[in-house]
């Protein structure tokens, strides 16, 4: 303390780290010690629910966890991850060009990520694979197949009698108007869905059907011809066993990894905006540092949630 | 953005660094290859076999990419306690949801339903959804919400 006070009294404006490091660096790694717990939270939690939860999700066909996909973006952040060492050292030598494009394929590199996870994410929500939608249990899968029907004849009803009037004014002109029209019409076609949907609807609520009978039920609508091209969004119905807490952990865990690549091109955009690298030593190492440890939790995401 | 400090640089093999994080990578996706083919069936062995290859790739980027290796000893007192607060949660967590003291068909979710559809047990989500969808059920010709009600 003494020794502090008279460094402070003799050189009031030469008061140093005794790190050894520039401070952007230690609060990098300061911020870098918060993330490390914002992570492990998730990451532990997400363990300690995976083995606490018997019957757990893990055949590929069910959770649409393609690991290929997932092996490929190791692959690409391992790879960025290289060009920024390489840029580092770029810097260090004064190659600053050489330092620019390494930069620029880490950015790319972020870019072809976050492309393949958006791949990953149209596939878990084109077959609803979302928190609080999954079914897990053959009587909400049923029920679902039954609301995801009427939500394909509302849209269908939209399409077939347009207009501001309540839907069940709609719908019954509809049907009046498909009792009395040619088999093959539009109407027609509507009224036999429309039929097919209740009379399912009515057996899952009175529990006179099987989940097998379900499944046969809205396979045959969707093959059925002028039918089957409205129910793009009606999914056979398959319980999925903690579905709601595996695509919870999958999309919170993902989702603010992907965010932190994000910020991460935020920073390399930064770099390669600036018309020289000269000086910017520093701050290449410190978004480095960032960059490395997105590319680290990835590399426990990945057999976390892919593989094991 | 000028640096003030002498920064020591240290040239790590970065090339075979990478090249190893490479063949650690195509080793997770062997297990899981293995796994699909039958060839490797024992979960706890592929757990442990991916689980290890990510700790040395974490390994690989901490040491040599991040330069830990090379950094003085500051780097233990800023990581020590995080890393032991990191470990609180799972632990914290782990007595109520990790491990079972109680028997777990007793759980609703877990029960009957899963077998067959003999029971009918309501677990929330996507029951509630599936109640949802019905409020158009007057309009349909079928009153089951209002009768629900």
């Amino acid at each position: 303390m003494s020794h502090a006070t008279h460094s402070t009294h003799s050189h009031p404006s030469a008061v140093r780290m005794g790190l050894g490091i520039p401070n952007s660096k230690l609060c990098m790694w300061l911020f870098l010690g918060t993330e490390i717990m914002f992570f492990t939270a998730f990451i532990g939690s997400y363990i300690v629910l995976r083995m606490g939860s018997p019957g757990w999700p893990t055949d590929p066909h069910v959770t649409h966890i393609n690991v290929r996909l997932g092996g490929l973006n190791t692959f690409v952040l391992i790879f960025s991850s290289y060009l920024v060492v390489v840029a580092h050292e770029a810097m260090s030598k004064r190659q600053f060009d050489r330092a620019r494009r390494a930069i620029l394929g880490t950015l790319l590199a972020g870019c072809v990520f976050l492309g393949i996870k958006a791949i990953e994410y149209y596939g878990k929500y084109s077959h609803d694979l979302l928190p609080g939608h999954v079914a897990e249990t053959p009587d909400a899968a049923m029920r679902k197949a039954v609301r995801e029907l009427r939500e394909a004849r509302r849209a269908w009803l939209d399409a077939l009698e347009p207009g501001d009037e309540v839907e069940k004014v709609r719908l019954e002109r509809a049907r009046s108007a498909g009792s009395s029209a040619d088999a093959s019409s539009e109407h027609a076609l509507f009224v036999k869905f429309d039929r097919a949907v209740e009379e399912l609807a009515a057996q899952v609520k009175a529990e006179r059907i099987t989940l097998a009978d379900v499944q046969r039920r809205v396979r045959e609508l969707k093959e059925g011809e002028g039918i089957g091209e409205w129910l793009g969004g009606v999914h056979e119905p398959h319980p999925v066993l903690y579905g709601n807490l595996f695509t919870s952990c999958y999309f919170l865990m993902t989702g603010f990894h992907a965010l932190h690549v994000v910020v991460g091109m935020l920073l390399w955009a930064i770099v390669l905006s600036a018309k020289s690298l000269e000086g910017w030593h520093e701050y290449v190492e410190n978004s480095g540092l960032y960059w490395h440890f997105v590319d680290l939790v990835w590399i426990f995401l990945f057999p976390l949630i892919y593989i094991v | 953005m000028k640096a003030d400090h002498t920064v020591e640089e240290h040239q790590a093999p970065y090339g075979f660094i990478f090249g190893l994080l490479c063949v650690f990578t195509a080793v997770s996706w062997l297990a899981d290859e293995l796994k699909g083919f039958g060839l490797l069936t024992n979960w706890y062995v592929i757990a442990v076999i991916v689980m290890a290859v990510a700790a040395a790739k974490a390994m690989c980027v901490m040491l040599y990419f991040m330069h830990l290796k090379f950094e003085q000893n500051w780097k233990y007192v800023l990581l020590a306690p995080t890393i032991i607060l990191a470990v609180g949660i799972p632990l914290a967590l782990l007595p109520d949801i990790g491990l079972h003291y109680y028997v777990v068909a007793d759980r609703p979710a877990v029960a009957a339903d899963v077998v067959g559809h003999g029971e009918h047990g309501h677990d929330g989500g996507a029951d509630e959804h599936a109640d949802g969808g019905e409020d158009n059920a007057a309009a349909g010709g079928v009153s089951e919400r209002s009768g629900e009600q």
